[in-house]
């Protein structure tokens, strides 16, 4: 019953019973910090402070603080909230689709991609806040009647969606998220000796059981959410694509925009999983659970996105040259050509040729040219957003209002809070929680692990 | 259904494959399960019981109509019969032909529903809620063991010999009410 | 001595100050609730108060806090015991008057609200163009200003009236005594009474001298008039009959001889069979030059020789006698412009610029020779608002050195300033026992005059003027003085023993002398007055006017002096001009007029060196911008007439003749206030009386100067922004006006249902906008000259918030109206193919590098002025994409924008094509820390300049052109109080009363009587950026030039 071809190559290596999976999923948690731990935390935690410390500056002094302009009215912030959202797809998508595609590889990296999901889309979300002239009076985005009477907000507007989409995205992932959590929650529970630590744990896990009814319940819940959480990964990007897609502005005025946005969001959001599970797997010793062959499952992905988005590019500009348009046709040609021509080739370096390299077997399985081509691509995931944002407003219709953009230090410190304040995170999730969904690998165990897959095959010989 | 004079009979097991065999042993002696604790859901288990098919699903659709309506309402109530605007020269004239511009909060909002409540569904049919006592008599049943709970109507040592049988790796009488 | 004053804001404030500043801080007054105050058992036993105190109490909060909340700009107020009936709060009184400072002047309506002058309007009623130019529409903040002199002073010691007339006094007896000269010394005087008075004053002394010195001197000019005439007068222009206008070196767009003739001038651009044709000849780029039909880059140098030339042709037609032994550079276009004037007849118009006699001799004879006396230029009509006489000057400042002078009283002029050039005042101002500055600051002179009697603002005094023959004009106060001051008239009335007070002397005056049977008041409400027959009113202006028949003219040594000139310079050639916000400085100190960008070099806060590109690469001058594209560039040490300047800024200025530089004056004060002080370099100590001289320029090694320059693109890059026709196709082209074919073809999109405009291939059923109003402006780009005097009428309407040199560097000015300026470039898209760009230049030249090369202004540029304002367009952009409807749609076609709403996400200003709407970046108001400048909306005085109708806009709000809603919301409820429709013009924008050539005309297009409905039907007509279908509620007129063929 638990039969599957020996050809594919075990997804768990290693002599692993469901014991010894319990054991590897919980050390982290029962153990107690390594100083690189905390050296890493504690880097993390400065650069938070620090950014907290400028967005403080701006809501105290106002948005001029910036480095904005009559002409360019959006420009790093928009460009990280667009970033981190792209980031925040993999997670989600990961776990949504390939559960509906049944991809077994998928159950030792999701929790943490998930986890990531969460955690980067916290960061997206700051940034429509503290974009605002007056964050105090955020609310308004709320469809609540106000003070000023029964004054409504607009739907026609694709910022009004984003708040919908956002809001929606966030909650519905952490969600999904934790209900595939609680089981392993009890787990810890279970095994928990310290009062203290036994009591969250008590709390977190909901008193789970495992009762059969409550699993069938378990596996419907995760399908249903799973084939929720599916079209909303694409409808996040389409909206937030759309913020661009359906204003009038030379470069931002594409149809193309949706499918590229999603595309160089699964790109993008790729790149940063491996990011974090190169490293995770290394500190936490899983590498028997997340292996090359998950590391090169996601390299794929990654050199197919990235292939994707760069037709995307190269579409673009074909269609501003067919258009006809002069201003379309300009807008183009400044982004290669004029004052920001090298974040244009950066961005075309690090997302259209990097990836190519994925073709070459050798150096998808390499866990160190993996890792580099991932910061490589997230940076060029960025350059996108700054490409797609600045390039386009500095010189649109008329002339007598260029302008140029450069950023100032609020500007930068912001950014760089944003990365201490997710990496925050992260390293308290990894510290705290089962960053690995054993319940659920446990049911591929017997399939998919290393030994069973022999013992399997002794028994195919055995018969003839 | 488990009454308190009737004795239940704890059978741990230690393999899911062994379990699910004795589930179908058990069953078809026609003696009633009350209760399986496994550490992850094992595949065939609820048929092997026989517990009826979940419909979670169904309200889950339900709740996306729901937000559906919602989102319809919502737009049509705020923008064309409360306040209706020129916002842009978009015709706000009827709810229809301003709807283009309304698919995305509408997908969002029944998405949002269906999700949400859904899983506060899930939690309350579950009883499950923040801080609730651990629901399984064993706690290795979260780590690598599988317990099941047989009512015991009859002659509990043939019951128990019986469950021997079936490879359970430890067998023992509580009258401990669980669930 | 210009330290912070305080203002009492009522008795009870003196009283007790503390409980009215806790007061004030709310608006209103904070009652005990009765929750708080009964609710309390106990607190209410042992309280003492019986509910007759409780109320009493109450009472007076609310009377102290009304008052506190009522700013009231009189010095020492009382809240009215009975109301004035003219003054209803809420309601704007408006008052004809006029504006003189010594060199601008205006006839004026000046809106007041609850007693405070808060904009200036101009007076349409006046009989001559004297309508208000940028300065004087800002000239109301000066009032304002804090670091005004407050009170009298006496060798440097603020002092008060009363020994300070003494002092004079025995100054005067003094100089009597020692037989010793007494001098006013003044600006050109317009005003028959204080001419009058002057000379009362004067006869009281046996050595007596009234010496009137212009601040940019045309001296020259009058000497030449007076040696042709016999009058020192020059005579009026009238561009509108003119079909040929020649100019050289004449900016009269700008700065000339102090007639406004711009309306004139655009009489003649309106497009059609006899629009006129205009040459210019000029070496700075000048506001003038980039509204001719031809302009010539010529230096002023050989200004002279240009006009000998074009004399001889003329004179050869006419068979007159020419002038022998002269060669221009452009013998062939002084040819041709010659046959065109001749042609012209006495429809032709030869003006030049400069203070140099033979110049003007020559104009005088060639005007004379085509025999356009009275259509162009009248003799029987003359204007005096140059009066200067530099000889004069300079013997009196030879007279102060050789200390024959005893008393000096300066008035209107700020000599130790604009003519420290003329001489080294400041020595001559030593040797002079009593020096009697009469001035509204403590400025250079004053600071060299022993005594300094504080002045009023114009605003504060009356007087009155005669800027022509038979034009009069009168100058009431529309407040009371803010400060311990005097006019200059009641001084003198004072100082000579004369116990009348100014405003009855005027009275008697023109009751006597001027009005025959006409009404004071009359006169006093239309604020202007045009005498059936000239009498004589002031001595030595005008007697006669028969007289003026013959012309004497003696042109013998002009030929040879005028080459000699011509070779006189070698190496680079200096010409000094003003710049259309600063003027010649005499109010300084005022943020909207250091903020307005300069409508050519668009550099706002600052004079600088123009230079031509040329000439720059030829001296080692850059220009260059900075990562956020903030434009810098180098210093030069420059040297004229042996005076040296260190660290002028150099701006690289397309257009500028090579070989020549311009540098403004009017900058570089020194106690003109705290904003205009540190601003610009001083350029009056190189210019002598000549407005042109010899310059050695040296480039400061590795200098930065950083400009605020608000546009950092000059090209349209080929696209349709300005449309532009020459005349003739304008004539013969096809244009019908239903469908705008031909030479203003509308942008087209191919549908199934064939090529559709924006306005048909429209998705949309649209709102209705048939019924009720429809309001739409329509700005025509020929009339407008790019004067600016709209924008700072947008400024002082709508509160408009001045940020400041840094963070105008930083793109993030205000302004609502902004008036784009275009240059040409030699690369356009049609002759792109020849000049050799193929493709799109991966390989070899091509569109990348044409695109490139369209950045780069021609060095002859042709230049486009295109006011833009919000667009307010029907499928407005930015209107869609706001999360919170904080901007939308009004059924009058208007996009509103509810400032309450806003949230300042800053989407909108992204999604605006044409880039209009402002944001608040910082807070502008009650920000003195870092926006003290801005003296209108962070000083208790300034802001009393404040419109009351338009919300002072918070930090983080978006803000735009909201079309002036506050004055169609008047329109409207006055017509709706009298019972009757909207008649056009009811209503006007600020920009379009402020615009005198009427280039903008705003109105309701449903009602097709207005003007602006039959504009919109013109063929002119077309849609900024119309392709991108945003139907805007704004069009422009295509620009029409004259050009041959």
């Amino acid at each position: 019953m638990h039969y599957e071809a020996p050809i594919r190559k075990p997804l768990i290596e290693g002599d692993k019973s469901y014991h010894d999976i319990t054991l590897d999923v919980v050390r982290p948690v029962e153990s107690s910090a390594p100083r690189s731990w905390w050296i890493v935390f504690s880097l993390a935690l400065v650069a938070f402070l620090w950014g907290v410390g400028c967005i403080l500056y701006t809501i105290g002094v106002g948005i001029g603080t910036w480095g904005l302009n009559k002409t360019v009215g959006w420009a790093w912030d928009i460009t990280n909230f667009v970033w981190w959202v792209g980031i925040g797809h993999a997670g989600t998508l990961i776990s949504a689709v390939l559960l509906l595609f049944r991809q077994k590889w998928r159950m030792s990296i999701n929790r943490s991609a998930e986890a990531m999901t969460i955690f980067s889309v916290i960061q997206a979300a700051l940034f429509p806040g503290i974009h605002m002239g007056r964050i105090w009076l955020a609310y308004f985005v709320l469809p609540i009647p106000n003070q000023f009477g029964s004054l409504w907000v607009n739907f026609n507007s694709p910022l009004l969606w984003d708040v919908f989409a956002i809001s929606t995205y966030f909650s519905v992932s952490v969600v999904f998220w934790y209900v595939g959590l609680i089981p392993d929650f009890a787990m810890i529970r279970d095994r928990a000796v310290k009062p203290v630590q036994k009591h969250i744990y008590r709390i977190l896990s909901f008193g789970w059981g495992g009762k059969a009814k409550h699993w069938q319940r378990f596996e419907e819940v995760s399908l249903v959410l799973a084939g929720l959480a599916t079209p909303l990964v694409l409808s996040v990007h389409t909206i937030v694509s759309m913020d661009f897609a359906t204003s009038v502005i030379p470069g931002w005025h594409t149809t193309i925009f949706p499918p590229y946005f999603v595309a160089g969001a699964i790109f993008s959001g790729f790149a940063m999983v491996q990011t974090l599970l190169i490293i995770v797997r290394k500190v936490f010793s899983m590498e028997q659970y997340i292996t090359i062959e998950h590391i090169e499952m996601m390299n794929i992905v990654i050199m197919l996105t990235g292939s994707i988005v760069g037709i995307a590019y190269i579409t673009e500009l074909f269609i501003a040259w067919y258009s006809g348009v002069e201003y379309e046709q300009y807008a183009f040609l400044n982004r290669a050509t004029g004052p920001y021509w090298w974040a244009y080739w950066s961005m075309m370096t690090c997302n259209v040729f990097s990836p190519q390299f994925m073709w070459f077997k050798k150096l998808r399985t390499s866990i160190m040219f993996t890792f580099f081509i991932s910061i490589i691509v997230n940076i060029g995931m960025w350059f996108e957003r700054f490409v797609i944002i600045v390039t386009s407003l500095h010189r649109d219709y008329l002339p007598s209002s260029w302008s140029m953009f450069s950023p100032t230090f609020v500007d930068i410190g912001i950014f760089i809070g944003t990365i201490g304040f997710f990496f925050v995170l992260f390293l308290l999730y990894a510290r705290t929680f089962p960053v690995i969904a054993q319940a659920e690998l446990k049911t591929i165990l017997k399939s998919s692990g290393d030994n069973y897959k022999k013992l399997q095959e002794k028994e195919d010989h055995g018969d003839h | 259904m488990a009454t308190t004079n009737n004795i239940i009979v704890n059978a741990l097991y230690d393999d899911d494959d062994i379990l699910l065999a004795g589930v179908k042993q058990v069953r078809e002696k026609g003696i009633e399960i009350q209760e399986v604790y496994t550490p992850f859901p094992v595949h065939g288990l609820d048929k092997a019981m026989g517990l009826k098919e979940t419909r979670i699903a169904i309200a889950a659709f339900l709740y996306g109509v729901l937000g559906l309506t919602t989102a319809i309402t919502m737009t049509y109530g705020m923008l064309i019969v409360d306040w209706p605007m020129n916002i842009g020269g978009k015709p706000s004239f009827t709810w229809g032909e301003n709807m283009p511009a309304f698919v995305p909060i509408m997908f969002e909002l029944t998405v949002f529903f269906a999700a949400h409540l859904m899983v506060w569904t899930f939690f309350f049919r579950n009883k499950i809620y923040p801080g609730c006592k651990a629901q399984n008599p064993d706690p290795r049943t979260t780590d690598d063991k599988f317990l099941m709970e047989v009512v015991a109507t009859g002659n509990t040592e043939e019951l128990m010999s019986l469950l021997k049988q079936t490879g359970a790796i430890e067998v023992s009488v509580n009258n401990a009410q669980h669930a | 001595m210009a330290e912070q004053k305080k203002y009492w804001r009522g008795i009870s404030e003196l009283e007790n100050p503390e409980m009215v500043k806790a007061l004030s801080e709310q608006e209103f007054p904070d009652q005990i609730s009765n929750e708080e105050f009964l609710g309390n058992k106990e607190s209410l036993d042992n309280t003492h108060t019986s509910r007759r105190d409780f109320l009493k109490y109450m009472g007076f909060s609310t009377a102290a806090a009304t008052l506190a909340a009522c700013e009231s700009p009189v010095y020492e107020s009382l809240p009215y015991v009975v109301a004035p009936e003219e003054i209803i709060p809420g309601i704007a009184n408006y008052y004809a008057s006029s504006y003189y400072d010594g060199h601008d002047f205006a006839s004026l309506l000046i809106k007041t609200r609850e007693g405070r002058p808060i904009k200036v309007e101009n007076n349409k009623e006046a009989g001559i163009n004297a309508s208000a130019n940028t300065r004087v529409h800002g000239s109301v903040l000066n009032l304002y200003d804090a670091t005004r002199l407050q009170r009298p002073a006496v060798n440097g010691q603020e002092s008060n009236w009363s020994s300070l007339d003494k002092e004079i006094k025995a100054g005067l007896a003094k100089a009597e005594a020692d037989g010793k000269q007494v001098v006013v010394l003044t600006s050109s005087v317009l005003s028959p009474s204080q001419k009058k008075l002057i000379n009362t004053f004067g006869a009281q002394y046996s050595n007596f001298k009234h010496v009137s010195q212009d601040p940019f001197s045309y001296s020259e000019k009058l000497d030449a008039w007076q040696e042709a005439t016999g009058k020192r007068a020059l005579p009026m222009y009238h561009f509108q009959n003119a079909k040929v206008i020649v100019s050289v070196g004449a900016d009269f767009l700008g700065d000339w001889v102090g007639q406004t003739v711009s309306s004139d001038y655009a009489k003649t651009r309106i497009p059609g069979k006899d629009m006129s044709r205009h040459f210019q000849f000029e070496a700075n780029m000048s506001l003038t030059g980039s509204n001719a039909d031809k302009r010539y880059k010529l230096k002023t140098a050989e200004h002279g020789v240009l006009l000998a030339a074009l004399y001889n042709e003329v004179a050869s037609a006419k068979g007159a006698s020419t002038i022998t032994g002269v060669k221009s550079s452009m013998q062939n276009e002084a040819k041709s412009i010659a046959k065109e004037l001749l042609n012209a007849g006495k429809e032709s118009l030869v003006v030049c610029g400069g203070n140099n006699k033979d110049h003007e001799l020559l104009c005088i004879a060639i005007n004379d020779l085509l025999g356009n006396k009275e259509t162009t230029v009248s003799h029987k009509t003359r204007t005096y608002l140059r009066q200067g006489d530099d000889k004069a000057f300079k013997a009196l400042v030879a007279d102060m050195n050789a200390g024959k002078v005893g008393v000096v009283i300066t008035h209107n002029l700020n000599p130790a300033y604009v003519a420290s050039g003329m001489g080294n005042i400041a020595e001559a101002f030593k040797k002079v026992p009593t020096t009697v500055a009469v001035t509204m600051k403590y400025d250079e002179t004053a600071q060299i005059s022993n005594l300094v009697a504080a002045e009023n603002n114009y605003l504060e005094s009356w007087g009155d003027f005669m800027a022509a023959d038979k034009h009069y004009s009168l100058q009431q106060p529309t407040i009371n003085p803010l400060f311990d001051t005097r006019s200059f008239e009641d001084n003198l009335l004072k100082w000579s023993g004369l116990s009348a007070d100014y405003h009855n002397y005027i009275k008697s005056n023109w009751n006597n002398n001027i009005l025959g049977t006409t009404q004071w008041s009359s006169v006093l409400h239309d604020g202007v007055f045009t005498a059936s027959s000239g009498t004589p009113v002031m001595d030595g202006m005008m007697e006669d006017l028969s007289s003026t028949s013959g012309l004497s003219l003696d042109l013998s040594g002009v030929g040879t002096r005028v080459s000699k000139e011509a070779k006189a310079i070698k190496g680079l050639e200096i010409n000094f001009n003003q710049l259309t916000g600063m003027g010649v400085g005499t109010i300084a100190n005022n943020p909207w007029l250091l903020e307005f960008p300069d409508p050519i070099s668009r550099v706002s806060w600052d004079n600088y060196l123009t230079v031509s590109a040329a000439d720059a690469v030829e001296l080692g001058l850059r220009h260059w911008n900075e990562s956020n594209g903030a434009l810098n560039g180098n210093l030069a040490n420059i040297t004229v007439n042996g005076v040296k300047l260190e660290n002028v800024p150099v701006f690289i200025q397309p257009g500028q003749t090579i070989g020549t530089a311009g540098l403004a004056v009017g900058f570089g004060r020194v106690g003109a206030g705290a904003v205009a002080d540190k601003v610009g370099v001083n350029a009056y100590p190189l210019m002598g009386a000549a407005h042109h001289s010899e310059l050695k320029v040296e480039a400061v090694a590795d200098s930065k100067h950083e400009f605020a320059c608000i546009q950092l693109a000059h090209t349209m890059m080929g696209r349709d922004i300005v449309k532009e026709v020459s005349l003739d196709t304008f004539l013969s082209g096809p244009g019908k006006t239903e469908s705008h074919d031909g030479w203003n073809e509308p942008p087209r999109f191919e549908t199934h249902k064939g090529a559709l405009t924006s306005e048909d291939a429209n998705l949309w059923d649209d709102f209705d906008h048939e019924t009720g109003h429809m309001w739409n402006m329509s700005v025509d780009l020929n009339l407008c000259n790019g004067c600016g005097a709209c924008v700072i009428a947008c400024h002082s309407e709508n509160n408009v918030p001045v940020v400041g040199k840094e963070e105008v560097r930083k793109s993030r000015d205000m302004h609502w109206l902004r008036i784009d300026r275009y240059y040409s470039s030699d690369v356009t898209t049609e002759n792109a193919e020849e000049k050799g760009y193929e493709g799109i230049g991966l390989f070899g030249k091509g569109a990348t590098d044409m695109y490139a090369d369209m950045e780069v202004p021609s060095q002859s540029p042709e230049v486009f002025f295109q006011p833009v304002m919000c667009q307010h367009c029907n499928h407005a952009p930015c209107e869609t994409v706001c999360p919170v409807a904080a901007t939308t749609h009004s059924a009058e076609g208007l996009n509103h924008m509810t400032y309450n709403r806003c949230i300042g996400t800053r989407y909108c200003a992204n999604n605006c094509p044409y880039k209009v709407r402002r944001f608040n970046w910082f807070e502008y108001h009650n920000n003195t820390k870092n926006f003290g400048d801005n003296y209108s909306m962070n000083e208790d005085l300034g802001r009393m300049v404040l419109n009351p109708d338009v919300t002072v806009r918070s930090r983080g709000v978006m803000e735009k052109c909201s079309m002036c809603i506050q004055r169609i919301q008047l329109g409207k409820l006055e017509a709706k109080k009298e019972g009757i429709a909207l008649k056009d013009g009811d209503v006007k924008t600020a920009c379009q009363s402020a615009c005198d050539t009427n280039a903008i005309v705003f109105g309701d297009v449903n009602n097709n009587q207005s003007e602006v409905f039959k504009l919109k039907k013109d063929q002119r007509m077309y849609h900024l950026l119309g392709e991108v279908g945003t139907q805007p509620s704004v069009f422009y007129q295509v620009k029409v030039k004259n050009t041959t063929a």
